[in-house]
């Protein structure tokens, strides 16, 4: 009987040690993106691109720009709900994500200039 | 019809000088006469800005205006940064002297013009002045030039009014 039972609790010890090790690794990496610190995503302004052109972000993150072209630029939604306003050569501006960041974005002063926002997944 | 006539005119006035005579030939010109003509050529069109903020009303052509003041004030005021560390000042030549008559013309043609006539001829002589000067940066000044400070701010130059071309281009294109 005794040794009957050690095995069992062994079972139930391997199991939940099983269980444990699939679950893990899908719920904590979830877990911890969802609830992750916001970071500050830097988007450089150089030779008349964004840098990143396509940038992931969630919404409590920061995006700064920072121009460091020799001419002004900025950062002006497609649909102009929000602009970081002129940016001088070595500055730079930083805005807190939330849900109309979301999407395309231009240079005022230069229309060929377009780059995008979009959450990360 | 006159639009194109005239822009022809620009063209043809700087490919003449590209294509041609040895002495004529912007390949040769030295790093203090190419400063001169880029500077030269950085003022014609702020001077053509100037012109579209007096006697456009169209906010597109304002907008591109502005930038073309803004942007080649930049690049004027590195150019004279650099030329002042260089204890160098740049030097008039035939090329700077063809940009200047040329741009007189097409002032005092583009000054009597107003409403969609004006737009149209700005935004393509924009198109056009910028597509030239850029073959003329790419092609002849860039691989010719000494100083490699020089060649930098040429470099970078070129960039900013590759994007002013397309901006021209989209300008041109929403006049349509
Ligand atoms: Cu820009």
């Amino acid at each position: 009987m005794r040794p009957f039972q050690m095995q069992r609790r062994e079972v139930v010890g391997w199991a939940a040690a099983a269980i444990a090790a699939a679950i893990l690794p899908f719920t904590i990496p979830v877990f911890a993106e969802t609830n992750r610190k916001p970071v500050t995503h830097i988007v450089d302004i150089t030779d008349f691109v964004f840098v990143p052109k396509s940038l992931e972000v969630r919404p409590g993150d920061r995006i700064t720009w920072v121009n460091k072209d020799i001419v002004p630029h900025t950062a002006t939604a497609d649909d102009k709900s929000w602009d970081t306003g002129a940016l001088k050569p070595n500055e730079r501006k930083t805005i807190t994500v939330t849900k109309k960041l979301l999407g395309g974005y231009f240079c005022r002063f230069h229309p060929s200039m377009k780059a995008k926002i979009a959450t990360q997944k | 019809m006159k639009i194109r006539t005239l822009i022809a005119t620009v063209g043809i006035a700087l490919i003449t000088v590209m294509g041609g005579a040895q002495a004529n030939d912007p390949a040769k010109l030295n790093d203090l006469q190419i400063a001169h003509v880029a500077y030269t050529a950085d003022n014609i069109d702020i001077r053509y800005a100037h012109l579209a903020l007096a006697l456009s009303t169209n906010p597109k052509i304002h907008e591109f205006a502005r930038t073309m003041i803004r942007d080649h004030e930049a690049v004027n005021t590195q150019a004279l940064a650099l030329l002042k560390k260089l204890k160098a000042a740049p030097q008039d030549n035939f090329l700077s002297k063809q940009l200047t008559a040329n741009s007189l013309k097409l002032i005092d043609k583009m000054s009597k013009l107003r409403g969609n006539a004006f737009d149209k001829f700005y935004a393509s002589n924009e198109l056009a002045y910028h597509k030239a000067v850029n073959g003329l940066v790419a092609n002849a000044f860039i691989p010719n030039i000494e100083n490699a400070e020089v060649k930098a701010l040429f470099k970078t130059g070129l960039k900013i009014f590759k994007a002013h071309e397309k901006h021209a281009e989209m300008m041109v294109k929403g006049l349509k």
